[in-house]
């Protein structure tokens, strides 16, 4: 009779505990018999690393000046085909409806509208292209650099299709062709490859600027670790009214602008 | 007696590590992420004027070498070599032509009669590019 009832005893505590472990698998998420490891869950800038960031006053910027744009594809050995459907960028310049799509208005400013804006790989803390890419040659760095492994890419344009921003540009071409004034200190790109830009890293591990901060003669743009309040472009996003392209998408970009 | 009650609290001890190892994790997590963020301030100091390591071994193991640098820069972000005599070096092919650049065909000769043909000089700017 003893027996009977401990061993109903040792059964019934024994489902208790199943049933605990159960719920907390359900409820606690670093349940380690439940663990689901997803890179870009992973990899998503947290507090206390760098995330590196940019900000465009939009109002200095200077009507017609390329000088951003002409030193970032020298320094990176950008190729310049002469055709917009082979066109290679890093950095451009565009109308206000074409970097802000959904943020015009009706009767919008002349001025506002009229001008060109700079526009550049946005280095989302969100990528939609590193997670599009089915051999992780594009991915997101530690410093929420969004960083391209062109060893590893094999053209298959996903990240072209992910990207809302048309950040990406693909290679028809071999670029080698195309490029007036090689820099020596950085590779090109091969035919088949999709290239964007680096937000300098290879001159960030110098302790440089990225080339087009360096190259602005009006110091349109300020660069910085976003995840750094006391940070140059915290300040600036501290006492301005600023804006990313296309928020709404979720992306959550790290190049903002002053209108 | 006393055998028992080892064998008891023995039982005892294997149920609650069983029934808590699964939050395990949870005390063991968030130890790793700020050991990437040294790469950035350091200053790169780099000389060039050295062999990372004896002919011998270079001459047999350089792709491996190669291959390692790469990944570990291009996807870590770790520049920064330590050679076994100490000295620092960057993890660029631009650090090897930094000497080897002077026999233009430092590369080509052994490959071309090898018959190897590494994808490296796609993309990176050989010596026979160069000025």
């Amino acid at each position: 009779m003893m027996n009977e009832e401990r061993r109903a005893f040792i059964k019934k505590s024994g489902l208790g505990v199943l049933a605990c472990l159960g719920a907390a698998s359900g409820l606690i998420p670093k349940f380690s018999l439940e663990k689901t490891i997803l890179p870009a869950w992973d990899e998503k800038p947290v507090p206390g690393k760098i995330r590196w960031g940019m900000l465009i006053d939009t109002r200095k910027c200077l009507e017609g000046c390329q000088k951003c744009v002409t030193q970032c594809h020298h320094v990176h050995n950008v190729p310049d085909f002469n055709n917009r459907k082979e066109e290679v960028k890093w950095i451009w310049k565009s109308s206000y409806n074409k970097v802000f799509p959904t943020s015009s208005q009706q009767f919008q400013s002349e001025k506002i509208a009229g001008r060109s804006y700079l526009a550049l790989c946005n280095h989302c803390a969100e990528s939609p292209c590193t997670r599009a890419c089915p051999t992780e040659a594009t991915f997101k760095r530690w410093d929420g650099i969004v960083a391209m492994d062109y060893h590893r890419c094999i053209g298959c344009r996903f990240c072209m299709a992910a990207c809302p921003y048309g950040s990406r540009s693909f290679n028809w071409q071999d670029p080698r062709t195309a490029i007036k004034d090689p820099s020596l200190a950085y590779p090109t790109r091969e035919q088949g490859v999709v290239e964007k830009c680096n937000f300098c890293s290879d001159r960030l591990v110098k302790g440089l600027l990225p080339a087009c901060v360096e190259a602005c003669p009006q110091q349109v743009m300020t660069f910085g670790d976003l995840n750094d309040p006391k940070s140059d472009i915290r300040r600036l996003l501290e006492n301005n009214e600023t804006m990313q392209r296309k928020p709404e998408l979720g992306t959550k970009p790290s190049v903002f602008y002053i209108i | 007696m006393i055998r028992t009650k080892t064998m008891i609290f023995l039982g005892l001890t294997l149920v609650l590590f069983a029934s808590f190892y699964a939050f395990l994790q949870d005390g063991m997590a968030e130890k790793t992420t700020q050991q990437t963020a040294q790469y950035l301030h350091q200053p790169v100091s780099v000389d060039s004027t050295k062999c990372i390591a004896t002919k011998e071994f270079m001459r047999a193991n350089h792709m491996r070498v190669l291959n390692e640098w790469r990944n570990s820069s291009v996807r870590e972000g770790n520049r920064i070599f330590l050679a076994p005599n100490g000295s620092k070096l960057e993890k660029s092919l631009n650090t090897c032509l930094g000497c080897h650049k002077n026999n233009k065909l430092f590369c080509f000769n052994c490959h071309m009669y090898a018959n190897v043909k590494p994808k490296c000089w796609n993309c990176h700017i050989s010596a026979m590019e160069t000025p």
